[in-house]
């Protein structure tokens, strides 16, 4: 076996020994989702329209609290560092991680597209969707793991992760709302939105990739 | 009218311009003047610290 | 690396002759230039007089941030921590302009266009400008001033917002240039400004320029300060401690 795919085979072995940490993830994004579909529905009639907003904040702020927490427990049992020491290329450390908890937030997120296909009576399980959610996944999550890793060892990271990663992921969020909202119907200019979502997550996965070994060197 | 409320949106933009400017400055001056105070008491404590661990070196633990 | 730290020195010492009463000359003819000299524009009257420190901040603050890219490129690839000395200085002073930008804007937007604050593309990315390095120094104020992981930190950080910004110049672009405000933008860019104008822009320029550079020099000195008294601190510590 290679030793990238054995880091990989850690990472998500980690993951599900970690999976009451990523449930809690996945509980605070059904009750973000519950708790907009509540509040929207008070001040207004008609909440299908902001169906992409409620789904694409809940699923960045869930990813970036969950990326968070994932290198908590590898930088407190010092794990992490004998990694880096190991000859494993830091890349795919790198990787290891990121695809982890993309596994992660893709199932997260599937959950609450079926919660909200319930909640706002509209169907969210189409291919053109699951597209647009998976590339916006991984888009968002090679860059909060990315600033993930390097924050696991400062003081008050839980706070200042996403005040670090939301402006940075604006391109993100505008390309993965309007394009949600072109597939079901909204109105959401012609802008080609995948496209942009496409590049965002191409230069985010990259960037990260390049600059994570600079980061880490000791 | 209007041209007076002009005027107090101008005299307020650059009222906001140069208040800004003048409390950066402020606060970088005092904390310029903090910074070099403790410089100087610490470049002093090391010296003293020298001085007296000049005439019989300690033994290494 | 000796000579090059010398003659930065050396240049240091001029700064200090040159920068301060550039700034102040140059700022006291923009203020004359901006409220006096310059003629009212027909369209927005008074106030358009705000142009005379709100475009040249902006320009500034980007003079700032590209400084904040290089720097942080230099921390990353020499380890120097006298760069990431610079980096913050020029990061804090970028945030400052561009803060100030912002608000300049707003009180000239309420008059001209009924609104302080609109989520249009130009004022959405330099918002979002705002933010990055606002988080960049927040980030960097939490770790210790020794902390060289955490400098590196900072500087993948600035690095990443930096590449950043075409992106989220072209995705606002795109977002609201295709559902067009009523507003009309400011008539800045038109090319027959009258000379008097030009020219009081050309010395605002150069006046909010220099300003931006000697804060720039100084606040980059606090920080090295900063990380010089940490060491020292740490230095006497163990001294006393033995």
């Amino acid at each position: 076996m290679s030793p990238a795919m054995a880091v990989v085979l850690k990472d998500l072995r980690l993951a599900w020994r970690d999976r009451a940490g990523w449930a809690s993830a996945g509980a605070f994004a059904t009750i973000a989702v519950l708790t907009y579909s509540f509040a929207f529905d008070l001040a207004t009639g008609d909440v299908r329209p902001l169906l992409p907003g409620v789904l694409w904040t809940t699923f960045l702020f869930a990813g970036i609290f969950a990326g968070g927490q994932s290198f908590a427990r590898e930088s407190e049992e010092g794990t992490f560092d004998a990694l880096l020491l190991s000859p494993v290329a830091p890349t795919v450390i790198y990787l290891g991680k990121a695809i982890a908890n993309v596994i992660a937030m893709l199932v997260i997120e599937f959950a609450q597209l079926l919660l909200a296909t319930i909640l706002f009576d509209t169907n969210l399980v189409s291919v053109e969707l699951l597209v647009i959610v998976f590339i916006g996944t991984v888009g968002a999550v090679s860059l909060t793991t990315l600033l993930a890793t390097m924050s696991a060892t400062m003081r008050g990271r839980a706070m200042l992760l996403p005040v670090m990663a939301l402006p940075l992921l604006v391109p993100l969020l505008i390309g993965a709302v309007r394009a949600t909202g072109a597939s079901l119907n909204l109105e959401a200019g012609t802008a080609p939105w995948t496209l942009l979502l496409t590049v965002f997550a191409l230069w985010s996965a990259m960037l990260s990739v390049l600059l994570f070994p600079m980061a880490v060197e000791r | 009218m209007e041209h007076l409320m002009q005027l107090e949106f101008l005299f307020a933009g650059f009222a906001v311009f140069w208040a800004g400017i003048f409390v950066y400055l402020l606060l970088l001056q005092g904390q310029l003047r903090a910074l070099q105070r403790e410089v100087d008491r610490l470049e002093e404590r090391l010296a003293e610290a020298e001085t007296a661990a000049a005439p019989r070196p300690t033994p290494r633990p | 690396m000796n000579s090059i730290s010398g003659a930065l020195r050396t240049v240091y010492g001029w700064w200090w002759l040159v920068l301060p009463p550039v700034s102040g000359v140059a700022v006291m003819a923009m203020i004359i230039g901006a409220l006096v000299v310059a003629p009212r524009e027909i369209v927005e009257g008074e106030v358009q007089r705000l142009l005379y420190i709100h475009f040249p901040s902006i320009l500034a603050a980007y003079g700032a941030f590209a400084v904040v890219a290089v720097a942080s490129v230099v921390v990353l690839w020499r380890r120097d921590m006298r760069w990431d000395a610079v980096a913050r200085g020029a990061a804090t002073v970028g945030v400052l302009f561009t803060g100030l930008t912002l608000a300049t804007g707003a009180l000239w937007g309420k008059p001209v266009w009924g609104t302080y604050w609109t989520w249009d593309a130009r004022l959405t990315s330099t918002l979002v400008l705002f933010l990055i390095y606002a988080a960049y120094l927040l980030a960097r104020a939490m770790a210790d001033e020794l902390d060289e992981a955490a400098a590196r930190f900072a500087a993948v950080f600035a690095i990443l917002g930096a590449l950043d910004i075409p992106l989220v110049m072209f995705s606002v672009t795109w977002w609201r240039t295709l559902h067009p405000q009523p507003i009309v933008l400011r008539p800045g860019g038109n090319p027959a400004m009258p000379p008097e104008m030009l020219l009081v822009l050309l010395i605002a320029f150069l006046g909010i320029g220099a300003l931006a550079v000697w804060l720039t020099v100084l606040r980059s000195e606090a920080e090295w300060l900063a990380k010089r008294t940490a060491a020292l601190r740490a230095v006497a510590d163990r001294y006393e401690g033995a």
